[in-house]
């Protein structure tokens, strides 16, 4: 029956070529125009609110404290308020956000090999997997504290489905990240990871098979998939509080 | 509501965007991180005195109209027309916020709801539906303003019966005026309120410190503030304005009523004068040794001080009624170990100026602030703000507190030493 074996052989790589054409599409034009989204309309967004008229009168409240900048700042990165009145959900948040940065320097690292960041030796990527355990538990805390009054009746669904992108997000990269670590499953290395992203930031953009024939790759697919979409969704978010703390509480601090 | 409506509001919502009111409508992730900081909601547990609950009110209106977002999805960030129904929330909200801004220190990025309820009530203004009383106080205040000549005799004619009991508490020197108006070349300008226990007092420490002073000719209070209509609430500081500038006057010493020193304070901009709290005026007398007070003259009785949230949190005026206080007992009990937090008496934001409309709700709505005085154990219930004043005093008859609820500058007044 040689035409029926044709017939499957052509639905076969008819397949493989539909997952191909998915996986080039999240890893390539995807993920450009998700940056393209994501900085243009953070840089959109910070023009226009900083090209409103300052405030006349003072917004600030006493006892005053200088230098002020100083107390913004650590209003800003400490989140002293939230110590002092939600002590749990201060810790959280805390190592939530000192999480969050190590993942983007963990992301830095995973692009190129960055000297200044070896100051403390370690292997990409940085924290032990710690930092996307850390990460997944403190966005399902936060996901869960909105299923409880008084936090769920403040919540609208925007709340919910930006921790909810963000926890696949985590999800999905810490896997790959815990594949690696935990599970001695070592089939997508650091080097194939750095040559799909420097191939992305030179523009000559390119997916060896080290990253799509692997049984992991649907982690890395959708991994990026989820990450894109919130890329897209930051600059209209309430996310954009990152860009937004430090001049807020410099309000409050006159 | 009709198109031609809805654009006239959304008009005077845009009048009220600057970049602060940008960055208050546009950071919250309602973390509930506020949610104990209202004293509303902490006397009567009711989600709606939330405050992140409140800004969200005015934001969803926000989103709809001024967002690309509430355009294209609103459902995701629960934007809302602008509707009738919108507006009876929006009144609700407004006018069961006082503006003390405590929630502002609960906030992590310090996002401040009073500024948020001032679209709420502009908006209001805007369709009629804000309280009417509040708008008349404003315009009579206005008028005056505009015909000073028609108010001029009575109100001299009503000082000069004042005199009297000024005398009563401080024994002048013969041939000087007990209560001075219109001098120009003073060096203080005292703007006080339309009743006597806001200008005798007063007028006998200015006496007893020998402080070259004058009357003005309006009352202090800000109807345009409480109502939230930013052009009568700059006719209204206007008039003081030009009246202390025509008398060359060096400072101008608000009474107690913290809308209006908050008002004078921040929102008069340059001036060639300074503005300063009636507080802190007699803080410096005390420090200078312009007056003396009894210390025994209250009896040993413990006293404890409500702050006005419009002139310690947001203005600033802390230690100098501490100071004071420290002269006029040796019992002197803190009520909130940091005046930050001190809970609001339940009155600002006009609620106090509605009087009986707002009663049921200023009651129920300030239980922790009763609790709070409770707890100082205190037999004398100072403050300096008219509206908190008023809002204690009845606090004390609801709940049968059994406090002397007391203003700051009566006290000294009492305690003047010849």
């Amino acid at each position: 029956m040689p035409l029926e074996r044709d017939t499957f052989l052509v639905f076969i790589r008819a397949k493989e070529d539909s997952v191909e054409i998915v996986y080039y599409i999240v890893l390539v034009p995807m993920v450009y125009v998700a940056l393209a989204i994501f900085l243009a309309g953070i840089v959109i967004r910070l023009i226009k609110l900083f090209l409103e008229p300052k405030h006349p009168t003072t917004l600030q409240i006493f006892p005053e404290r200088r230098p002020r900048w100083l107390w913004a700042l650590h209003d800003t990165f400490l989140l002293p308020t939230i110590r002092r009145h939600k002590p749990v959900f201060w810790v959280v948040l805390m190592l939530y956000h000192i999480a969050f940065l190590l993942l983007i320097i963990g992301h830095i690292e995973l692009i190129s090999e960055i000297k200044p960041f070896q100051i403390i030796p370690h292997k990409v990527f940085l924290g032990r997997g710690f930092v996307g355990l850390v990460l997944s538990l403190a966005l399902l805390f936060f996901l869960f504290r909105r299923f409880v009054s008084p936090t769920r009746d403040l919540s609208v669904p925007e709340d919910y489905y930006l921790l909810i992108l963000l926890f696949l997000t985590v999800l999905f990269g810490s896997q790959m990240d815990w594949a690696r670590r935990w599970y001695g499953y070592d089939s997508i290395s650091v080097e194939s990871y750095r040559e799909y992203l420097s191939s992305l930031l030179l523009l000559k953009p390119h997916i060896s098979t080290d990253l799509t024939a692997p049984g992991h790759s649907f982690m890395l697919l959708l991994h990026v998939f989820f990450a894109n979409l919130f890329l897209m969704f930051f600059p209209f978010s309430q996310i954009m509080h990152s860009f937004f703390a430090l001049p807020i509480n410099k309000l409050r601090r006159g | 509501m009709d198109k031609k409506t809805r654009d006239d509001l959304l008009k005077l919502f845009q009048s009220k965007l600057d970049e602060a009111m940008r960055l208050y409508l546009e950071t919250c992730t309602r973390c509930g991180v506020c949610t104990e900081a209202c004293h509303a909601y902490a006397s009567m547990g009711q989600v709606k005195y939330i405050a992140a609950y409140r800004h969200e009110i005015v934001r969803r209106i926000y989103k709809r109209y001024f967002k690309g977002r509430g355009r294209v999805w609103p459902a995701v960030g629960e934007a809302k027309e602008l509707s009738e129904m919108a507006l009876d929330e929006l009144y609700e909200a407004a006018y069961s916020c006082t503006g003390c801004r405590r929630c502002m220190v609960y906030c992590p990025f310090g996002i401040d709801t009073q500024m948020l309820m001032s679209i709420a009530k502009l908006l209001l203004i805007g369709a009629h539906t804000e309280p009417e009383i509040l708008t008349m106080l404003a315009d009579t205040s206005i008028e005056k303003g505009r015909s000073l000549a028609l108010f001029k005799e009575s109100f001299l004619t009503g000082i000069k019966n004042l005199e009297a009991e000024v005398v009563k508490k401080w024994r002048m020197e013969a041939g000087e005026t007990a209560i001075p108006i219109d001098v120009e070349g003073a060096d203080l300008l005292y703007v006080a309120l339309a009743g006597a226990h806001s200008i005798v007092p007063a007028a006998a420490i200015f006496d007893a410190a020998g402080e070259n002073w004058t009357l003005s000719f309006f009352e202090a209070v800000n109807f345009g503030a409480f109502v939230g209509d930013p052009t009568k609430t700059r006719l209204i500081l206007d008039r003081i304005v030009q009246e202390a500038k025509r008398l060359k006057v060096k400072e101008v010493c608000i009474c107690e009523c913290g809308t209006a020193f908050r008002v004078m304070k921040q929102l008069s901009g340059k001036q060639p004068f300074e503005v300063s709290a009636v507080t802190e005026v007699h803080a410096r007398y005390l420090r200078e040794g312009r007056i003396k007070v009894d210390k025994s003259r209250f009896k040993k009785k413990p006293i404890t001080y409500h702050d006005p949230c419009q002139i310690a949190r947001n203005g600033g005026v802390i230690d100098e009624p501490r100071y004071i206080l420290e002269h006029l007992t040796g019992d002197f009990q803190e009520m909130s170990p940091d005046p930050r937090y001190n809970w609001c008496c339940g009155g600002g934001g006009g609620l106090v100026a509605l009087g009986e409309d707002t009663l049921d709700f200023r009651m129920k709505s300030a239980k922790v602030k009763v609790d709070q005085v409770k707890a100082t154990g205190a037999q004398i219930l100072a403050t300096a703000c008219e509206n908190c004043h008023t809002q204690l005093s009845n606090l004390n008859d609801h709940y049968q507190m059994g406090v002397d609820v007391r203003f700051l500058s009566s006290m000294v007044a009492d305690a003047l030493v010849q």
